[in-house]
């Protein structure tokens, strides 16, 4: 929590015939960040894959092209295959499928291209089928041009009129009339630019001898008889399928970790006799993996630990408790941390589902995002990021569940009891009487909603001054302090701004005389008609003067960034009004059709038309559009405010030699 | 509900406050959103980047709203 995994950087040392048990237990471990060698010298030069690499290899492209051939991307296997066995069967089963499928896969392909062209032949004559002209007319005159195609609208009374000798075979369709036109050649240009005016476009007759029709006849029926071939292909290679796919998907995958095993050696550094493999291991892994190594390749290979200097290039492995793993996804999207970086998903896990909650705020949606969360993380077992997903949803509606329940008192955007001001507002009171009363009331408390946005803004920005004084603190001790000023700073403006607020919200009310009672807010003095308390403006002046010894002049221009920083979390009380609001205004305008729609059948309809209305507004605006903007919204305050108080990122991921067997075991 | 001159002028104020405040905003975003949707298209990588830029200007819409609300409370 907050550091990443713990490194050691390790080297592992050993004569050239330990390298294949090497390679092997650094797979099965699962454990080493392997950095590639990239310096050769006399000595050392890179690596050569294993020797079974090229035969795993051969066998590895041949699986592929059946795979693609057969079309087997998409299967998954419905049962595992033991490694032991696929070796065993493997060499055996490429030599029957080679034989069974080689050939009727291309037979196949043949026969669906020679469809094809029949197809396209048959389409090309259609335009002069009608016409009964044998095919050879059309190209075969001398003196005598033939223009075939498709026109707008019938041109035979223009072309009767301006062309002396003319023979037009026609055939009108629905919005088109399709011609066969001899003229003599030297008639020919002034034929096309009339045509042209009735958007004349010329079609291809096919290089054929005899009458379009016989043609069209000849190609339907060999079209049948291959389809006839095409059905018996298709049944023997779907047995082939049936009786292979699973082993040739599951030997493919045994294949491709084989293969990536056996390459791996060409990342190393290789001697004459020995190899140098170099990476990082996490702490926690570092004994188990020496002893192993130790073990499995009996003396002839060492695995010493080091201690760099620099630990810039330490790859970085997020280390968090299991529930807040999947705040781990926010991170992913923006950048992984440094190695000696502050890693901020705890605090994720802490604001995000807190500031949703706090926007949204209704037992009503929030149970129904919960419940869309819980789907989500149910059904998308393979898509991890989904499954993350799913969790910061379902943590993000249960906590507007809590906000809704015990702080806003409202359900579906209607309140468990009318608002003060409004008696006559419908309620669930109509429907049963909860014992719970709002501490917030979302309309009528907007200042109440702004100052705790404001608490919440304050107390986010100080975790980011914290968490950017201890990044910097190894590297640059002035930049450190900088960070105590800008916290000087915006504990000045948020004493300011309760200052303000002084009794008009309960909030500031209790801030100004519990936490920020030593900074006496109360004293105060007029500066340009606002109320100034006098430690604010003492804590920016003093935070203004440090800065400018520790950041420079240039970091004055950020002052007023800051202070927009801590207004902008303004947005929490403004999206939650906003949601209520909205809830409010189609609930208003649609429950006194629903409730009071008049007496009879029409006032059922108008009551039921009203019932649709409202769940397609409700479900669209409030809850979809709500929802998404109140996540977006708190997914801004975690990305904008308070990770660049602090964060840098720019670190490499922890990618350790590894491989994952979906349909296959080695036991 | 009669309200005096100088009330409905500060109402039109607070709206004038928000609504110009939003279409500013919404400008400003158009632009930097459509540059973030073809980044990200080309590099996933720079969603998160893309964020970040694509809501800074969201800040005005949200000074708007603090405005609105103080000349709303005003009148």
């Amino acid at each position: 929590m907050l550091r990443p995994e713990e490194m050691t950087r390790v080297v592992i040392v050993g004569s050239i015939e330990g390298i294949d048990n090497t390679v092997e237990c650094l797979y099965d471990m699962g454990a080493l960040h392997l950095i590639d060698f990239t310096k050769q010298d006399e000595d050392f030069r890179l690596g050569k894959p294993l020797s079974h690499a090229s035969d795993a290899s051969q066998k590895l492209v041949k699986l592929r092209s059946m795979i693609r051939s057969l079309d087997l991307e998409e299967v998954k296997p419905k049962k595992k295959f033991s490694v032991s066995e696929i070796e065993s069967r493997l060499e055996q089963a490429i030599i029957t499928l080679d034989l069974n499928t080689g050939g009727k896969v291309e037979s196949r392909q043949r026969i669906q291209s020679v469809i094809r062209e029949k197809e396209s032949e048959i389409t090309s004559l259609q335009p002069v089928r009608s016409f009964g002209i044998p095919l050879e007319i059309y190209d075969g005159l001398e003196n005598v041009s033939s223009l075939v195609g498709v026109c707008r609208d019938d041109p035979e009374a223009d072309l009767s009129g301006r062309i002396k000798q003319m023979e037009l075979f026609k055939e009108v369709r629905k919005d088109s009339v399709s011609i066969a036109l001899f003229v003599p050649n030297e008639e020919k240009a002034t034929v096309v630019k009339i045509l042209t005016a009735h958007g004349f476009s010329e079609a291809k007759v096919p290089k054929l001898k005899g009458m379009p029709e016989d043609i069209i006849k000849e190609d339907q029926q060999e079209i049948k008889d291959l389809e006839t071939d095409l059905k018996r292909l298709d049944a023997d290679l779907d047995k082939i399928r049936k009786d292979f796919a699973d082993f040739i998907v599951a030997s493919e995958e045994t294949l491709s970790i084989e293969v990536v095993k056996a390459e791996t050696p060409l990342r190393f550094a290789e001697s004459e006799n020995s190899f140098v493999v170099d990476g990082w291991v996490p702490n926690s892994m570092w004994p188990e993996l020496q002893a192993a190594i130790e073990q499995k390749c009996c003396g002839v290979v060492y695995a010493e630990a080091l201690h760099p200097e620099s630990q810039e290039e330490t790859p970085v492995k997020l280390k968090n408790p299991k529930p807040v793993k999947p705040f781990e996804f926010f991170i992913n999207l923006v950048s992984t941390p440094k190695y000696e970086e502050i890693d901020p998903t705890f605090i994720l896990f802490i604001t995000f589902p807190l500031f949703f909650g706090f926007m949204l705020g209704d037992l009503g949606f929030g149970a129904g995002l919960a419940a869309l969360g819980a789907v989500i993380r149910w059904k998308m077992k393979d898509s991890p990021d989904l499954r993350k997903l799913g969790t910061i949803i379902l943590a993000g509606g249960l906590v507007a569940c809590v906000f809704g329940v015990f702080v806003y008192c409202e359900a579906f955007g209607v309140p468990f009891h009318p608002p003060s001001n409004n008696p006559d507002e419908a309620s669930w009171e109509n429907v049963a009487y909860i014992p719970l009363h709002p501490l917030i009331e979302k309309m009528q408390n907007v200042l109440e909603l702004l100052a705790l946005s404001f608490l919440a803004g304050w107390v986010h920005l100080t975790v980011g001054f914290i968490f950017g004084f201890f990044n910097k603190i190894h590297h640059s001790r002035k930049h450190a302090l900088g960070k105590i000023a800008w916290l000087l700073i915006l504990l000045g403006i948020f004493t300011e701004l309760m200052t303000m607020g002084g009794n008009a919200t309960q909030t500031s009310k209790f801030l100004n005389s519990t936490v920020l009672a030593p900074l006496m807010p109360h004293s105060t003095i007029l500066l340009a008609g606002i109320k100034t308390a006098y430690s604010a403006l003492v804590l920016v002046v003093v935070g203004i003067g440090s800065l400018l010894v520790t950041e420079g002049a240039g970091a004055l221009t950020e002052v007023i960034g800051l202070f927009s920083n801590l207004i902008s979390y303004a947005r929490m009380a403004a999206l939650g009004v906003g949601k209520g609001a909205m809830a409010f205004a189609f609930n208003s305008m649609l429950f006194p059709l629903i409730f009071h729609g008049g007496p009879g059948i029409a006032g059922i309809l108008i009551a039921v038309a009203g019932i649709a209305a409202l769940v397609v507004v409700q479900l669209f605006f409030v809850f979809f559009l709500g929802s998404l903007s109140v996540g977006i919204q708190a997914m801004r305050l975690n990305y904008v405010e308070f990770f660049l108080k602090f964060f840098e990122g720019g670190g490499t991921d922890f990618k350790p030699l590894s491989y994952e067997r979906k349909y296959s075991s080695t036991t | 509900m009669a309200l005096d001159v100088g009330t409905g002028l500060a109402l039109i104020g607070a709206g004038l406050a928000i609504g110009a405040a939003g279409i500013g905003t919404g400008i400003a975003q158009s632009q930097i959103g459509a540059a973030a949707v073809g980044a990200t298209a080309e590099d996933p990588k720079m969603f998160g980047r893309g964020i970040i830029l694509l809501v800074l200007p969201e800040t005005v819409v949200i000074l708007g709203f603090v405005i609105a609300i103080l000349l709303w409370l005003k009148s």
